[in-house]
């Protein structure tokens, strides 16, 4: 699931797969343009959906943050 | 009463001695007090539009809480996935029920305030009341910002991502702190809740701190805000046919400086005064200028309005229902330009809001397409930017980075003629006198001082605009200026100090008639 969610975000910012802080949102590591694209992926790669009360900062941060959200999805 | 103005001085200092001196559980009754003392007679606004809307996001905060609650148990009690999802739908649907109401009527509150406006002197004539009483309340100061901030709530607490406030004061005081009530920065409740909590003992270092960084929000919008105003007010206000495109070139210029200096001056002010109380409201400046794409560009400027417009417009309409669907089919039809298409349509819904957000006039309507086309355009070329670049061997660096920073201060720069226009045909006839009648000598001549500004003044512009940069230059590498200051030996410091208080005494706009309390983004 994880080499997933990498190749998703290698797809749309290959910069979150090098960033190491935890403010990508914030420092402009990724925009909401591709948020909205790296959301869409995740729900058609996983068969969940991302309402938009996940989609805060708080939730990508960094791409741990991004597997964690995806995890937490999957196991409600 | 304005933060430029010995009331609000003597209201400040009434309101941090009390602060620091009642028990600390109690702080927040003493910023509530003083909030409601500057906005009803400090500012002489009209209160009922602010109450009206408290109101309505606390009612809707409070049974959304109630909704949430139930949606727990009943989520609890369901034993597999799909009855999971079914409790789900029917609890959103629930909420956007309650939710839906709620907007229009802030909304809607807005939209007459705004527009009721129009028809003030004929209603004033008619009701035969006192000049001035009606405009107060029909136009109540800062429902721009507290409509947006109480809508934003409302949304936070349906998405979980805040608790509802219990308390109808503490909620009244968020939307109606005196730091922010008129021109922001957006506060969100997650973040301001526990700062209002109390508990803030007195610190000295966060005084002086505070008071610096009021200080030089009052630097910037004196000294500089204020009398690049003179010129551009001076140039603008001409028939477009007499004066050379190169002046209003330089006008521009000056105006786009102005518009920064005047409302990161005013939230400099703000953030100093919150910081006295030891509450940190979120940046709202990060050097938009430095930005090397528009994009950056309204990341770094006026941040929570970018941000509300971004959290609770653009990701409401692309992950709604039709939203989604739309995306869906779009992407099945074109492979490659299919997943932009709701980005964009979101793109244009959030800068055609911001546009009539900013103003009444066609001129802001246009600005706002004009952003939302700029954007939608770079998403799509977004990809071939790399190639391009690769193709024309054009390699990263200072160069680059500047020909980008330039480019952006250009497609600003056009938007900005669009706002400071009087209308759409001053607009046009000033475009067109970038073409027709350039004639950049007249900068060179004495033609530049004839609106307003002696050569002593651009001098002074010249030199205080360099301090603002090499500050400016610090920020953006890193450094916390005041902390950088305070670390230099005493006589670098206090020479820092006195300067920048000693040119803002001596050299800041005061008085002749010009009103150096009227903030720009007042106006919004």
């Amino acid at each position: 699931m994880e080499e997933k969610i990498l190749e998703i975000l290698e797809e749309h910012c290959e910069e979150a797969l090098t960033y190491d802080g935890d403010s990508m949102m914030e420092d402009g590591v990724i925009d909401s343009f591709t948020v909205i694209n790296v959301v869409s992926d995740l729900e058609d790669e996983f068969d969940i959906e991302i309402d938009a009360k996940y989609v805060v900062a708080e939730n990508f941060r960094n791409k741990e943050a991004i597997i964690a959200l995806v995890k937490r999805l999957l196991e409600e | 009463m304005q933060f430029l103005s010995l009331p609000f001085v003597i209201l400040w200092a009434i309101a941090f001695s009390l602060y620091y001196l009642v028990p600390k559980g109690r702080q927040w009754y003493v910023l509530l007090a003083a909030s409601l003392v500057f906005y009803v007679i400090g500012l002489r606004g009209f209160p009922l539009g602010l109450l009206l809307t408290a109101l309505t996001a606390y009612g809707c905060g409070l049974y959304l809480k109630r909704l949430l609650e139930r949606e727990r148990e009943e989520l609890a009690a369901c034993a597999d996935r799909e009855s999971k999802k079914a409790v789900k739908d029917m609890f959103r649907s629930r909420r956007k029920r309650l939710q839906l109401p709620c907007f229009i009527f802030q909304l809607g509150l807005l939209v007459f305030y705004k527009y009721a406006v129009v028809a003030l002197p004929l209603a004033e004539r008619l009701a035969g009341s006192r000049a001035g009483f009606l405009e107060r309340v029909i136009m109540p100061l800062g429902i721009s910002f507290y409509t947006l901030t109480a809508i934003g709530y409302v949304v936070d607490v349906g998405r979980e991502n805040c608790e509802a406030e219990t308390n109808p004061l503490k909620f009244l005081l968020f939307l109606a702190y005196f730091p922010s009530v008129t021109q922001g920065p957006f506060n969100r409740y997650a973040h301001m809740k526990e700062q209002f909590a109390g508990g803030r003992a007195f610190s000295y270092d966060r005084l002086l701190r505070g008071i610096q960084r009021f200080v030089w929000g009052a630097f910037k919008k004196l000294v500089i805000a204020d009398r690049l105003g003179i010129f551009v007010d001076r140039v603008y206000g001409v028939e477009p046919s007499s004066v050379p495109g190169s002046v209003f070139v330089c006008a521009t210029v000056l105006y786009m400086l102005q518009l920064y200096a005047d409302f990161s001056g005013y939230i400099d002010m703000a953030m100093g005064v919150s910081e006295t109380f030891a509450i940190a409201l979120p940046e709202n400046f990060r050097r938009p200028y430095f930005a090397k794409s528009v994009a950056e560009f309204w990341r770094r400027w006026h941040i929570t309005l970018g941000a509300w417009f971004k959290d609770y417009v653009m990701f409401s309409f692309v992950m709604s229902g039709p939203g989604r669907r739309l995306g869906k089919v779009c992407k099945g039809k074109w492979k490659t330009f299919g997943r932009h298409v709701v980005p964009i349509l979101g793109t244009m819904l959030v800068w055609f809001f911001t546009g009539i957000w900013h103003g009444r006039t066609l001129g802001y309507m246009l600005w706002g397409i004009y952003y939302g086309v700029i954007m939608s355009i770079s998403l799509v070329l977004e990809p071939y930017y790399g190639v391009w670049k690769e193709k024309l061997h054009i390699r990263d660096g200072r160069l680059w980075s500047f020909v980008c920073m330039a480019r952006t201060w250009l497609i600003v720069f056009a938007a900005d003629v669009l706002i400071r226009s009087g209308s759409l045909e001053q607009a046009r006839a000033i475009f067109l006198s970038f073409v027709t009648r350039l004639r950049p000598v007249s900068l060179l001549t004495g033609e530049i001082t004839a609106y307003g500004l002696s050569r002593y003044d651009f001098l002074l512009l010249l030199a205080v605009l360099l301090v603002w940069l090499a500050v400016s230059v610090l920020e953006e590498r890193g450094e916390d200026v005041r902390a950088y200051l305070a670390a230099k030996p005493a006589p670098i410091r206090w020479m820092c100090y006195y300067g920048v208080v000693l040119t803002l005494l001596v050299t800041g706009i005061y008085g002749g008639g010009y009103d150096t309390a009227v903030f720009m983004y007042q106006s919004f």
